[in-house]
């Protein structure tokens, strides 16, 4: 019998719902704010991967700095992204019909090219860097240091995203913008600037999940893709385009799964997480918590 | 119903010339016309529900790998006609079943929410394996290359025929009525959900049998191959290459990733990928209409 109420699989549940809580972060502000559905997402937080790892191998920069350069460098990458592609979606009157499927296959085709780049550039080996994995005693359980690093960064950065939401003047125009597109654009809200500013953030925040969990895994041209279904798990839990509910969300998933898996099989995990996933979509396709209302 | 005679002519030679493929050709030639008519059997199936009500699945590959599972039970014990039979309707029950459930959802929320079931039924299919002590089954005995390519090519053209003859009814109008206005279809008094949940059913029998056939071919069942997400995302990459509504599209959308597969598949896999996810990209944004919608255009110009 397991132990459920070992600090062991409770420090793995935390470290997984602060990683989920980044990932879906970035999605749902995306799908939030353009009703784009961005299956790139996992590719990003890839390409955050493989930045850590070769910065780390090259110049044995850790990713706790390369981070930073993820940040920029994905949010950039998100900003040509938008521009040369999504915003043409969102301004075809004929696209914005069906956006959602349209910016799905649209993302989609950038997911293939991306993996498959990577795949032909750094071959499809798995790949991994030794950084900070000696162990840390808390009483009477023990934990790798990387995982606790990556935790007090997760953390930090969803709590950093709520106070940006609640007080920044941007975040606060981004969530006018989710809740109601029509009021914003009324009020003032410069549509289009928040637009492009969401899409580059939630790259910007899928690359530092990449460098973070890059730490804890392997990095593969193809380690995005579970973790955008991940995601997008997530966000159907908390509601799209719900942010808070987002990362209720990731706590909820992580501790399904952490749990369920200790609990069960290893081998029950994907069936625990589709599962909870379709039930989710079939009863309560507005999220787990609350109503109508997007933000809170 | 000279339109109707013009399509079934047309359909006669082109499965009169598909059937000497075996007689004429090698192995090699039997396999690319086989992979031919299996896309295309497999995107018409699609189109049905997708394209004509607007509900994108992006989980068609499990009726595929439902077909081929219900094959490998049926293995040794049914003839293999039978067999691809049994698959046909356990996948179109399949798809009653869930069908009423998934279709109240719409959206993003049914996109996401075929994906995960066809993954969800993937899965399901690995634990029950390994339950019962399998671990990939091989299929000995099965019929030979050019019986599966007889089946292949009678499925594709059954699937030619759907397509088209639900297109031009009433049945396939209230789809279309479906997929411009839901509310209004409804309003109309288009029984809404049963439409949809037959279409549903309608696109998954011949997936279904077309798996059956194909599991044979590879004499090895593997759930993470018949299951595998890539064949959904080639169906959808197909229908949007190929473009529009009806018959032609898949066609079209086929004939182009084949030779692009033939070209490049064995050598350049990752090249492949590359320019299949660029023409995903160039064709949503610049060419919505698809090969179909370009071609259709030019005839017009052209008078």
């Amino acid at each position: 019998m397991v132990d459920l109420f070992s600090g062991q699989l409770l420090i793995a549940a935390l470290v997984l719902a602060a990683i989920y809580g980044l990932v879906a972060l970035g999605l749902n502000l995306i799908y939030g704010t353009m009703r784009l559905l961005n299956v790139a997402h996992g590719e990003i937080l890839m390409l955050g991967g493989y930045l850590a790892y070769w910065t780390f191998t090259l110049t044995g920069v850790g990713p706790v700095w390369s981070m930073f350069l993820a940040l920029v460098l994905a949010g950039a990458f998100g900003a040509i992204v938008y521009r040369t592609l999504c915003r043409r979606v969102l301004r075809s009157s004929r696209l914005i019909e069906q956006i959602e499927a349209n910016s799905l296959l649209l993302l989609f085709g950038v997911s293939i090219i991306l993996q498959n780049v990577i795949a032909l550039s750094f071959t499809a080996t798995a790949r991994a860097y030794p950084y900070l994995d000696d162990i840390v005693r808390i009483g009477t359980f023990q934990v790798t240091a990387d995982r606790l690093v990556v935790l007090g960064i997760g953390l930090a950065l969803c709590f950093a995203a709520i106070l940006f939401f609640r007080l920044s003047a941007t975040g606060l125009q981004i969530r006018a913008l989710i809740q109601q597109p029509d009021a914003a654009l009324l009020v003032g809200v410069d549509v289009e600037r928040m637009r492009l500013i969401s899409f580059s953030l939630g790259f910007a925040i899928a690359g530092v999940a990449g460098c973070l969990i890059s730490m804890l895994e392997q990095v593969s041209p193809f380690m995005g893709f579970p973790f955008t279904i991940a995601a997008f798990v997530v966000i159907i839990l908390g509601g799209l385009g719900n942010l808070a509910g987002g990362l209720a969300g990731a706590a909820v998933l992580a501790a399904i799964e952490v749990y369920g898996v200790a609990l069960t099989t290893t081998s029950m995990r994907s069936i625990l997480i589709y599962g909870v996933f379709i039930a989710v979509l079939v009863w309560r396709p507005q999220g787990l918590f609350g109503g109508r209302s997007m933000v809170r | 119903m000279a339109e109707h005679s013009r399509f079934l002519a047309l359909l006669a030679v082109a499965v009169a010339a598909f059937a000497l493929v075996p007689r004429l050709g090698g192995d090699y030639a039997i396999g690319v016309a086989l992979n031919l008519l299996m896309w295309i059997a497999l995107t018409q199936s699609w189109v049905v529900l997708s394209a004509m009500t607007g509900y994108v699945s992006l989980g068609h590959a499990v009726f595929f790998g439902a077909g081929a599972y219900a094959m490998v039970l049926c293995f040794g014990s049914l003839p293999f006609w039978l067999s691809v039979i049994v698959a046909g309707a356990a996948t179109g029950l399949l798809a009653l079943l869930v069908g009423y459930p998934c279709l109240r959802v719409r959206g993003p929320y049914f996109v996401i929410l075929t994906f995960g079931l066809a993954e969800l039924v993937k899965f399901v299919v690995i634990n029950v394996e390994a339950a019962l002590g399998q671990f990939g089954r091989l299929l000995f005995g099965g019929p030979g290359l050019a019986q599966i390519f007889y089946v292949v090519l009678v499925l594709a053209a059954v699937s030619v025929i759907v397509t088209w003859f639900v297109r031009r009814s009433r049945f396939g109008a209230g789809l279309r009525a479906i997929r411009e206005n839901e509310e209004a279809a409804e309003t109309l008094g288009i029984d809404v959900a049963r439409y949809k949940v037959l279409a549903f059913a309608l696109s998954a029998i011949v997936p279904g049998m077309v798996g059956a056939a194909m599991v044979l071919r590879t004499t090895y069942f593997e759930p993470l191959d018949l299951f595998n997400p890539i064949t959904s995302f080639t169906i959808v990459s197909i229908a949007i290459i190929g473009g529009g509504d009806d018959v032609p599209g898949p066609v079209y959308g086929a004939l182009f990733l084949v030779l692009m597969q033939e070209l490049l598949w064995a050598n350049w896999p990752e090249v492949y990928m590359i320019l299949l996810g660029g023409l995903l990209v160039a064709f949503v944004l610049g060419v919505p209409d698809g090969i179909h919608g370009r071609v259709a255009a030019w005839r017009k110009a052209r008078g």
